[in-house]
């Protein structure tokens, strides 16, 4: 808890750090109210339509324009946030749990299975990143579901190889050898003693991962592969708003800012736990503070 | 030093082995995942005759094994399928795409790591002043964007509204038609050189810089970030500052002893960044209408063209794990720690 009370006093002293941390707490908190914000909800679901006022500027009235339907374009944004967190966190939610379990069995009997799963994790980082999940998303269809599911499946390999160098390190220490000599079942100790003690590392770098997710999840709706229209996801929002960018550049340019921000965000983030992870980088931040 | 030969032929035998794997993860995701692959690889218009000839052309009458066993063989003999948005030959459509996208892609980082490492001097040199914040905020900037965004705002300033550059293809047909331009490589910048046709190399590159650019960004943003970070580490070891000591010019100290002792993380990150910016190119190519193989890719998947998705997925994981392969071997050559 002590180490959490050092983070944000450090980050407190960091301009740049404390918008990354910013920017994702209002992502977050944007994308578990907003379906009670909107103040044009019908505009913001896709269901309303009313030609008289499509492609109008940004304004007064509608800050970021309407579209082709003549949909207020910053409700459709505002809710976009909440389809950008539900991928985010089910992207890295279903990749953890393929990839936690696999690894903690590959680093803790190691031999041929460990061997094996490896391996495994091994063919699936032949793939560039997303060329797998487009595959998947080609076969399995358009959808949220599928979405997540496909770029989850080309995910789980990095959290494997995580745990299992973690779990590798914790393995030798004495309280697992200790628990041994106790007699204590595999299982109990790999839950027990293991897991608990090889979490840390892999739980921060999942949480940073969500902003990959939403970039991924937006380059997947882009190609029509994704999230199925009328849904506000902002990466089928930019791609709407394409064949018309000549004559209204708001309906791609703003859901794509809403994108490259929260993004943003999280790669400020991650730049500070990195440091703050480093022991020769975080002495220096903290004589910086002291000073 | 040269490379043993047992590592090298480690590496080839992972190589092998890796492709295998790209192959059977493929045939797992086309083939058994789908509860009816002829309909997919027949397409969404297909007729009831179109839909037996693929599962004949499948072989999904046979046992799982088998099919696996004919799958392999008909990559290995370059049969991949009818596209039907294209109704040639995936194989050769790709091939015929290759040249665009590669063109295209060495241009991208060839820029990004020239740029990429300078700016990363300059800010490991100024460290803490104002010209190292704006280059470290540009680059977080460049490693946060969507490409497919910053494509269409791209296309919409330089083309739409300031009318300085091209907004798609690779050339103006009328230059081609009036100059007797024809490819002979694919690669359109070496070919017009080849044929001294100067107008033709001109309106190519005008056509490449919009596309390279907003594709360079990525890996020159990584690049940026692990030159500056191996640029300060490196510039703290003792026999650097001995060299600064003993009043070596410090251009010599930059350039020859640090830059040689940083550069191999970054030629790493650079390699790394490849497989970013080779699915960028998806929809780059796509919103440039550039003839390659990722608006080849876009193209299928905007119309279900299975056959062709199945062969690009498959064609840019090879070249990504040789890619990686020769990254790894000009890690291992530069750094001789690495070769055990």
């Amino acid at each position: 808890m002590s180490e959490m009370r050092v983070m944000f006093t450090l980050m407190r002293g960091n301009a740049v750090s404390m918008a990354g941390f910013i920017i994702v707490i209002s992502f977050i908190a944007l994308g578990i109210i907003s379906p009670y914000i909107l103040t044009r909800p019908e505009d913001a679901w896709g269901t309303a339509y009313d030609v008289s006022k499509r492609y109008l500027p940004p304004s007064i009235e509608h800050p970021f324009g309407t579209d082709e339907y003549g949909r207020d374009m910053l409700n459709r944004v505002i809710l976009g946030a909440r389809f950008s967190l539900m991928i985010a966190v089910g992207v890295v939610g279903l990749a953890l749990m393929i990839g936690i379990p696999l690894g903690l069995i590959a680093g803790y009997f190691g031999g041929k299975l460990g061997n094996a799963i490896m391996r495994l994790t091994d063919m699936f980082l032949a793939f560039p990143p997303l060329l797998l999940a487009i595959a998947l998303a080609a076969t399995l269809g358009r959808g949220l579901g599928n979405a997540i599911l496909s770029l989850a499946i080309s995910w789980w390999p990095w959290y494997t190889r995580l745990i299992y160098v973690q779990v590798n390190t914790v393995k030798s220490m004495p309280y697992v050898d200790a628990a041994k000599v106790l007699g204590l079942g595999d299982l109990k100790i790999m839950f027990k003693h293991v897991l608990p003690n090889a979490l840390t590392p892999v739980m921060i770098q999942a949480a940073l991962d969500m902003g990959s997710a939403v970039l991924e999840a937006a380059g997947l709706s882009f190609l029509g592969i994704g999230v199925q229209p009328p849904t506000p996801e902002w990466g089928l929002l930019v791609s709407q708003g394409w064949h018309s960018i000549n004559v209204a550049w708001w309906i791609s340019f703003f859901p794509g800012l809403a994108i490259l921000i929260t993004v943003l965000g999280f790669n400020l983030l991650t730049d500070f736990v990195r440091e703050f992870m480093d022991p020769r980088l975080r002495i220096t931040m903290m004589a910086k503070r002291v000073i | 030093m040269p490379l043993s030969r047992d590592y090298l032929m480690k590496r080839l035998i992972l190589l092998i082995f890796v492709m295998f794997g790209v192959l059977i993860i493929t045939f797992v995701i086309t083939r058994v995942i789908p509860a009816r692959p002829e309909l997919l690889w027949a397409g969404p218009h297909a007729t009831i005759e179109q839909i037996e000839r693929a599962r004949k052309e499948l072989r999904l009458d046979q046992p799982i094994y088998i099919q696996l066993g004919y799958y392999l063989i008909d990559f290995i003999r370059g049969n991949w399928g009818i596209s039907w948005r294209t109704k040639s030959s995936v194989l050769q459509d790709l091939l015929n795409a290759l040249p665009a996208t590669l063109e295209l892609i060495i241009l991208a980082f060839f820029a990004a790591a020239l740029l990429g490492i300078s700016l990363g001097i300059v800010a490991a040199l100024r460290r803490n002043r104002i010209i190292d914040s704006i280059i470290r905020v540009f680059s977080v900037l460049g490693a946060s964007m969507p490409v497919f965004w910053l494509s269409l705002i791209a296309l919409l300033l330089f083309s739409s509204w300031l009318g300085w550059l091209p907004s798609s293809k690779r050339v103006d047909e009328i230059l081609v038609i009036g100059t007797g331009f024809h490819p002979i490589t694919g690669f359109y910048l070496i070919d017009s050189l080849l044929q001294g046709n100067l107008p033709v190399f001109v309106n190519v590159l005008n056509h490449m810089i919009l596309p390279a650019a907003v594709l360079s960004l990525y890996p020159m943003s990584l690049s940026v970030r692990m030159t500056r970070a191996m640029m300060i580490e490196v510039m703290q070891e003792p026999f650097i500052r001995s060299f600064i000591a003993w009043g070596l010019p410090k251009r010599l100290v930059i350039y020859k002893y640090a830059l040689k002792n940083a550069i191999v993380p970054v030629i790493a990150s650079l390699g790394l960044s490849f497989g970013y910016t080779i699915i960028g190119a998806f929809m780059v190519e796509l919103i440039f209408v550039w003839p390659g193989i990722g608006l080849y890719t876009s193209m299928a998947l905007l119309s279900f063209d299975y056959p062709a998705i199945v062969g690009a997925v498959i064609i840019v994981a090879l070249f990504y794990s040789a890619i990686n392969l020769i990254v790894d071997l000009i890690h291992a050559w530069m750094d001789p720690r690495v070769r055990f």
